[in-house]
C-alpha cells in the first residue's frame, strides 16, 4: 500500500527504530510498511496517522476509493 | 535483536540440547555401549520412552515458536507464518514423495524423524526469500 511513512518520519528526523519504539513494533515492521511489503493492520494505521496528527488517508492511500465511487 | 527472537533462540538451544543429548544416550546405550562391553543395553521400556523423549523436544521448540509468534509484531508474525508454513508443506510433500519413491520405486528407505531436519533445512533456506507479508 502505497503511504507517506517514509517521508512523515524523515520531516521528524526519527529513525526506524525511533518510528517503531513510539509505535511498539520493530524496525523491520517500520521499514516494511515504507517500503510496501507490509499492509499495515487498521490498528497500526490508526496508531501510525496518531502518532503524526493526520488521518489514516492522509497518510496511506485509498486504493479502493475510485472503485467505490464507480458503485 | 529483540527480547521475543532472543526468548526463542535460547529455548530452541536448549531443546536442540536435549534432543542432542538424549540422541547421545540412544547411541551409546543401544549401538556403542553393549558392542564394546562398556555399557548394559538399554532395555525396551527405556527405549521407548526416549524415543518419546525426542517427539517431547520438538513439541517444545514448536511452543517456542508459538510463544515467539504471539509476542511478535503483526509484520514479523505474519513473516514467520509465512516461512513456517512453507518450510513444513515442503518438507511434508518431499518426505511423502521419497515415501511413494520407497514404494513404488525402490527408493532405500529414509527414517521417519528425517523430516524434522527436512523441516529446518527447508526453513533455512526459504526465510531470505520470504521477507515480505504479501
Amino acid at each position: 500500500m502505497k503511504n507517506q511513512v517514509r517521508l512523515l518520519r524523515s520531516g521528524r528526523r526519527w529513525t526506524q527504530e525511533e518510528l517503531g519504539r513510539r509505535l511498539g513494533v520493530s524496525r523491520q515492521a517500520v521499514n516494511a510498511i515504507e517500503t510496501e511489503k507490509h499492509d499495515p493492520s487498521l490498528d497500526l494505521a490508526y496508531r501510525i496517522a496518531a502518532i503524526f496528527g493526520l488521518a489514516v488517508e492522509q497518510i496511506f492511500e485509498n486504493g479502493h476509493a475510485d472503485k467505490t465511487q464507480d458503485e | 535483536m529483540d527480547r521475543p527472537t532472543k526468548r526463542f533462540l535460547v529455548a530452541n538451544l536448549l531443546f536442540t540440547a536435549g534432543y542432542l543429548a538424549v540422541t547421545g544416550v540412544m547411541l551409546a546405550g543401544v549401538f556403542l555401549g553393549p558392542r564394546y562391553g562398556i555399557l548394559h543395553p538399554l532395555t525396551g521400556p527405556v527405549r521407548w520412552g526416549m524415543s518419546l523423549c525426542f517427539g517431547l523436544f520438538m513439541v517444545g521448540q514448536l511452543w517456542a515458536t508459538l510463544v515467539l509468534i504471539r509476542d511478535s509484531d503483526e509484520f514479523v508474525r505474519g513473516v514467520l507464518a509465512r516461512q513456517f508454513i512453507l518450510a513444513s508443506g515442503l518438507a511434508i510433500a518431499s518426505y511423502s514423495a521419497w515415501g511413494f519413491a520407497e514404494v513404488f520405486a525402490g527408493a532405500q528407505h529414509i527414517p521417519g524423524f528425517m523430516v524434522y531436519f527436512l523441516f529446518w533445512l527447508f526453513l533455512g533456506a526459504v526465510r531470505p526469500f520470504v521477507r515480505s507479508t504479501r
